[in-house]
C-alpha cells in the first residue's frame, strides 16, 4: 500500500497522483482529501481524468495519517489491484438502488469494497440496505459519509465519473480485508419506545415529547439540564442506541432540537422500535477503537496496511483524549490512513450491514 | 439490558416488519429484512411451497442476498429443502432445522405454517435456542401475512382478469352494486359509453335505471333480465335514439348485491327481422305463386307461398308436402324437360306450362326462376303466374281473327265482283255510288291487312335484342315514301350515327305515320319532315326523339285522346288501326309516343331507347 500525504494539494497533489499511479505495483488510487479549494476546483476533474489508473475516494472534515489528524491536505493511497468502481447517483431519491449495483462482483473474485456516500444525501440508509440486499456478506464493506460539517452541498466524492455529490461510490477490490467495528458507548437508560417519528426526526418516546424524556435521562445521568441552547454540547455525550441481537447497539447521534421538543438525529428512527440512551467515557471509547483495530488485524493473515474511518463526533466528544484513540487505531509498522467521517459504513463479514454514527470502523488490507 | 429484554425487544421489532404490503414479494421482503436486521443475520430467504407433479416445490419469494446460491450459508440451507413429496413430509417433521456449514456459519430453517419455510443464516455466531423458539409466533404471523397476501394477490389477479374481460367485451356492460335499495353503477366499459352516452366518470354512482331508461312512449313491461333464466329483449333509450337489446343481469356476488348488466344491441337484427317479416307478408300475399323445389323429374316442394296454394286450389301449404312437383304437371315429361332446361341454363323466364290443380283441373301457367346452390345442393327458386285466362283469350282472339279476316276477305271478294258487274250496268249518275262501294271495299281490305300486321307485331313479342341505325332506316323510309307518294314531299333532317334499340317493326311504324300524314292531308302538296334529336322528355344520353311533322289538318280529337290515354270507349274511339299500330309498335320496342300540334299541322314524336354498343345491328329492311 503506497501512501503519500500532500500537505498542500495545490502544489503537490497532481504530482503525487501521477507518481503513485505510475508505480508498477499500483493499479488503483484511494484519494482522501480535506475540503481544499484545489480538489473542489473544476480543473481538478481533468487532473483526475489524466490519472492512468482508477481513482476513487472523498472529501472529509479531517484525515488520519500515521497516528495524526490532518485538517488539511490529501492522502494518495496506491492500491495493488485495479478496483471495480461503481458510482450510484441520485442519493436523494429513496428508491431501491439494487439495479445500479453489480451483483456478480463476489463471483468475479472481489472480496472487499470501499464505500463512500455524500453524508448529506437523504437516502443513505436505503442505499446501504440495497448494498446488503445485493451482496449480504459476499463483500466486506468499509467506508463512511463524505462532505463537510458545514453541509455546503458541494461535490464530495471522487468517482470514475468525476467529482460528484448526492451520490455514492463503491470500489471493489480482490484483496480480503479484516474489519473491526466498535463504538464503546454504553446503555444508560431505556429502552424507550418510539411512539412518533418522521424519518430521522424523533417526536415522542413512550408517548411523551422526545426532548422531555431525553432531558430526564441526561439530568439523572449527568445532573445537567438540557436546553435548546446547550443541546448539541450535551447530546454529543448521550447518543441514542438501537438494539440488535449479538452485537453492539447501533448509535444514532442527536444533533439538534426544535421548539416543539423534537430531536433531529443522524439516521432513521422507525416508529414502534425501541431506543436506549447511551453514554460514554473516554476510556471505553478508546478501548473500543483499540478492539476494532485488533479485530481488523485479526481478520487477515498478513496485513499490508490499515484504513480507518472514525466519526468526527468522537473527536468532538473525546477532545484531547482523541490522541489516544488515534494511537489505538494506528498499527505498529503498518501504514495507517483514514478519515474523520460523518457517519460510518462497515460490516465485519458476519452480520447485518448498517449505517453507523459515532463509531470507529477499521480495515486491515491483506498483503497481495 | 438483559439478554431476555434484548430478545423481547428484538422480537417485538421484528413483528413491526411483518404485515401486508403491496404484494406478496414486498410483504416477504420487508419481513425478511426485519429478521435479518434485528437478529443480526447475514443472509436469509423465504420460500413458498408449491405442489408440483405430485411433489413439492419450494420457490423463493424473498432473498438476501439477491443471488442466494452465491452464498455458502444460504446454499447449505437451500440444500436442506426436500425434492420429493416423501422427503417433504420428513422435512416438515424435522423443522425447525439448525445446521452448520464447513466454514462455521450457522443456518436455520423455520416452518411458516401453510405457506413455506423461512431460512436464516449467520456467520460468526448463532441464534440461540430460546430465540429460535420465541420466533414461532412471529413465523406464524409472517405465514398468515403471506397467505393473506397470496389470497389478495390471487383476488387481485382475478379482479384484473375480470377487468380485462370487462373491458374487452364488445357489447355494453355495466357493473352495479345495490346500496340502500338502489342499484348504482360502479363501472361501465367503453361500448356502454358509446351506446348510452355515459362515460365511467359520468355513470359512476348513478342509478342504472337513470342511465339505461325505457323510452317515454314505451311501457316498462319488458322485464329486467334479472330472472337468471335467460336474456330478455328490451327497448331502451340510447345516445342516438332508441335501441333494441338482448339484456341479461348476472349476479357477481348476490349477497353483496353486485351485478353485471350486459346489453347485446339487436336493433339492426330486429330491423332485419321486421324487414324480413314484411317481405314474407308481401310474398305470401302476392297473387302469383312463389316456391322452391328440388330439381329432377319428380322434384320436391321445399317452400310454397299462399299464392301458389290458391292457384292450385289447395286447402293449405301442407297439401304440397304430400305432392311431388311432377304431380302438378299434366305431362310428367314436360316436368323433366323444364327441370333439365333450368339446370342447363341456370334461369328461365316466361316458360308457359300446362299444369293441373291438386284436384286435377288443368291450368296454364307462366313460370320464371333460377337454379341456386344452397348447402351443397341445387334448388329451384320459382315464380309462377296463372295465365289460363289469358291463354283462353288468346285462343278466342286467334279464332275470331282468323274467322273474321277469312270471312271478311271472302265477303269483300263477292261484293267487289258484284260491284264490278253493277258498274257495267248502271248509268253515269249511279256510277258514283258503285265507286263509293269499291272505295269502301278497298278500305276494309286495308283494314283487314292492317289487323294481320298488328297480329304479327304482337307475335314477335316485347323482346328486342337488336339495334337499328336510324340514318339507314330513314334513308330507306325516304326511298319507300317517294315510291309510294310521288305527289308528296318528304324532308329528312341530318341524322348522325344514332342507334336505337329496335327491330324491323320501327320502319313499319314510321311508314304508317308517313302514310297517315299524306293520306289524311288536305293540302295540294302534302309535306312531311322527319327529324332526329336527343330526347326532350327523357334523359338525352339514353333516349332519342324521332319527330314526324306534317302540314295536314291534324289528328281528330277522339283518336288523339284514345292514343294518349291508351284506351277506347264506345264514345271515344278512332276510325282505324293506323295510330294504334304505331302506338303498339313503339310500346313493344320500349318507347313512347306523343302528339303535339305543329304551327301548320301535326307533330308526332317517337321517343326510343338508345341501343347499347354490344347489341347486334339489324338491317332496317329485314322484313322486306
Amino acid at each position: 500500500m503506497e501512501v503519500t500525504y500532500c500537505s498542500d494539494p495545490g502544489g503537490e497533489l497532481e504530482t503525487a497522483l501521477r507518481s503513485t499511479a505510475s508505480t508498477a505495483s499500483v493499479e488503483g488510487v484511494l484519494l482522501l482529501a480535506t475540503p481544499d479549494p484545489t480538489v473542489r476546483s473544476a480543473a481538478f476533474e481533468s487532473v483526475l481524468a489524466a490519472v492512468e489508473v482508477p481513482v476513487f475516494g472523498g472529501i472529509f472534515p479531517e484525515l488520519i495519517h500515521e497516528g495524526e489528524r490532518k485538517d488539511q491536505g490529501a492522502l494518495v493511497v496506491g492500491l495493488p489491484s485495479e478496483p471495480a468502481v461503481t458510482t450510484v447517483s441520485s442519493l436523494d431519491d429513496g428508491a431501491s438502488f439494487g439495479d445500479a449495483l453489480d451483483a456478480s462482483l463476489p463471483a468475479a473474485g472481489y472480496e472487499t469494497a470501499f464505500v463512500f456516500v455524500d453524508a448529506h444525501a437523504s437516502a443513505i440508509e436505503s442505499f446501504v440496505d440495497s448494498l446488503f440486499r445485493t451482496y449480504s456478506v459476499g463483500l466486506n464493506f468499509l467506508g463512511g459519509g463524505a462532505g463537510t460539517l458545514e453541509a455546503d452541498n458541494e461535490p464530495c466524492l471522487f468517482t470514475d465519473e468525476g467529482v460528484v455529490g448526492d451520490a455514492a461510490v463503491v470500489a471493489a477490490l480482490p484483496e480480503s480485508m479484516g474489519i473491526g467495528v466498535r463504538h464503546g458507548w454504553q446503555e444508560v437508560a431505556g429502552p424507550f419506545r418510539v411512539t412518533e417519528a418522521e424519518g430521522s426526526t424523533l417526536h415522542a418516546l413512550d408517548g411523551e415529547p422526545a426532548l422531555s424524556v431525553y432531558s430526564g435521562v441526561v439530568a439523572d445521568a449527568a445532573d445537567t439540564a438540557v436546553s435548546r441552547e446547550n443541546f448539541f454540547e450535551v447530546a454529543k455525550s448521550y447518543p441514542f442506541g438501537q438494539t440488535r441481537m449479538d452485537g453492539e447497539q447501533i448509535v444514532r447521534d442527536p444533533f439538534s432540537v426544535d421548539a416543539g421538543g423534537s430531536i433531529d438525529c443522524f439516521g432513521e428512527l422507525p416508529e414502534g422500535e425501541f431506543l436506549t440512551v447511551l453514554e460514554g467515557d473516554p476510556d471505553s471509547l478508546v478501548e473500543a477503537a483499540h478492539t476494532a483495530a485488533a479485530d481488523a488485524q485479526a481478520g487477515v493473515d498478513s496485513p499490508a496496511g490499515i484504513v480507518c474511518f472514525d466519526c468526527i463526533s468522537r473527536v468532538l466528544y473525546l477532545e484531547s483524549a482523541f490522541d489516544r484513540e488515534l494511537a489505538a487505531l494506528t498499527a505498529d509498522k503498518l501504514p495507517t490512513v483514514g478519515a474523520l467521517t460523518i457517519g460510518e459504513i462497515a460490516n465485519d463479514g458476519t452480520g447485518h450491514l448498517d449505517y453507523y454514527n459515532k463509531t470507529a470502523v477499521v480495515g486491515a488490507i491483506e498483503s497481495p | 439490558m438483559t439478554d431476555r429484554q434484548q430478545r423481547i425487544q428484538a422480537l417485538y421489532e421484528i413483528s413491526l416488519s411483518i404485515g401486508p404490503k403491496e404484494s406478496l414479494e414486498a410483504t416477504a421482503d420487508a419481513a425478511l429484512s426485519g429478521y435479518l436486521t434485528k437478529l443480526n443475520c447475514s443472509v436469509g430467504a423465504i420460500f413458498q411451497r408449491f405442489p408440483h407433479n405430485g411433489d413439492i416445490d419450494y420457490r423463493i419469494t424473498a432473498t438476501i442476498p439477491a443471488s442466494p446460491r452465491t452464498n455458502e450459508t444460504l446454499t447449505a440451507a437451500i440444500d436442506e429443502l426436500p425434492a420429493t413429496d416423501t422427503t417433504h413430509r420428513e422435512f416438515v417433521d424435522r423443522l425447525p432445522i439448525a445446521g452448520e456449514t464447513a466454514g462455521g456459519s450457522h443456518y436455520y430453517l423455520l416452518e411458516l405454517p401453510e405457506f413455506g419455510v423461512l431460512a436464516l443464516g449467520k456467520r460468526g455466531g448463532e441464534i440461540d435456542r430460546l430465540t429460535r423458539s420465541a420466533l414461532t409466533p412471529l413465523n406464524e404471523k409472517l405465514a398468515e401475512a403471506c397467505r393473506s397476501q397470496l389470497i389478495e394477490s390471487q383476488l387481485r389477479t382475478e379482479r384484473n382478469r375480470f377487468e380485462a374481460v370487462f373491458d374487452a367485451i364488445p357489447e355494453p356492460v355495466a357493473n352495479t352494486v345495490i346500496e340502500d335499495g338502489v342499484e348504482r353503477v360502479t363501472r361501465v366499459n367503453a361500448p356502454f359509453e358509446e351506446t348510452f352516452g355515459y362515460s365511467e366518470q359520468a355513470a359512476r354512482g348513478r342509478p342504472i335505471g337513470e342511465l339505461v331508461a325505457a323510452p317515454a312512449d314505451h311501457p316498462r313491461a319488458d322485464g329486467d333480465g334479472g330472472s337468471g333464466i335467460g336474456p330478455t329483449e328490451i327497448r331502451r333509450e340510447t345516445a342516438d335514439g332508441v335501441g333494441e337489446f338482448l339484456f341479461r343481469r348476472v349476479a357477481v356476488d348476490a349477497d353483496a348485491g353486485e351485478f353485471i348488466h350486459h346489453y347485446v344491441d339487436i336493433t339492426a337484427q330486429k330491423q332485419r327481422q321486421q324487414e324480413f317479416e314484411r317481405y314474407q307478408r308481401l310474398v305470401e300475399n302476392l297473387p302469383i305463386g312463389v316456391y322452391r323445389t328440388t330439381p329432377g323429374p319428380e322434384g320436391e316442394f321445399r317452400l310454397v307461398n299462399q299464392g301458389l296454394v290458391d292457384i292450385f286450389e289447395g286447402s293449405s301449404k301442407a297439401d304440397f308436402e304430400e305432392l311431388s312437383v311432377t304431380d302438378i304437371y299434366v305431362d310428367p315429361e314436360e316436368r323433366k324437360q323444364f327441370s333439365d332446361q333450368l339446370l342447363e341454363q341456370g334461369s328461365v323466364e316466361g316458360v308457359e306450362l300446362q299444369l293441373q290443380t291438386v284436384d286435377g283441373n288443368p291450368i296454364w301457367c307462366e313460370v320464371s326462376g333460377i337454379a341456386v346452390e344452397e348447402d351443397g345442393e341445387t334448388v329451384f327458386e320459382l315464380a309462377l303466374q296463372d295465365i289460363t285466362e289469358r291463354k283462353e283469350r288468346q285462343q278466342q282472339l286467334a279464332v275470331l281473327n282468323r274467322v273474321l279476316r277469312h270471312n271478311l276477305r271472302n265477303g269483300l271478294n263477292v261484293i267487289r265482283g258484284n260491284a264490278a258487274l253493277l258498274a257495267d250496268g248502271v248509268d253515269r249518275e249511279l256510277r258514283s255510288h258503285v265507286t263509293a262501294i269499291e272505295d269502301r271495299i278497298e278500305s276494309l281490305e286495308q283494314l283487314s291487312q292492317k289487323a294481320g300486321t298488328v297480329r304479327s307485331l304482337f307475335d314477335q313479342g316485347r323482346e328486342v335484342n337488336s339495334r337499328c341505325d336510324l340514318a339507314a332506316l330513314l334513308s330507306e323510309v325516304a326511298a319507300d315514301f317517294e315510291e309510294r307518294h310521288p305527289e308528296a314531299t318528304l324532308s329528312v333532317g341530318e341524322v348522325g350515327p344514332v342507334h336505337v334499340r329496335a327491330d324491323v317493326r320501327l320502319k313499319l311504324a314510321v311508314l304508317e305515320l308517313l302514310d297517315n300524314a299524306v293520306v289524311h292531308n288536305d293540302k295540294s302538296v302534302p309535306t312531311v319532315s322527319i327529324g332526329v334529336s336527343d330526347s326532350e322528355s327523357k334523359p338525352g344520353d339514353g333516349w332519342v326523339d324521332v319527330s314526324i311533322t306534317d302540314n295536314g289538318p291534324g289528328i281528330p280529337e277522339d283518336e288523339r285522346r284514345a292514343i294518349e290515354t291508351g284506351e277506347e270507349t264506345p264514345l271515344q274511339h278512332g276510325t282505324g288501326l293506323g295510330l294504334w299500330l304505331v302506338y303498339w309498335t313503339v310500346s313493344l320496342l320500349g318507347g313512347e309516343i306523343s302528339i303535339a300540334d305543329a304551327p301548320s299541322g301535326t307533330r308526332i314524336v317517337l321517343t326510343l331507347p338508345r341501343a347499347l354498343e354490344t347489341t347486334r345491328v339489324q338491317p332496317p329492311n329485314a322484313d322486306s
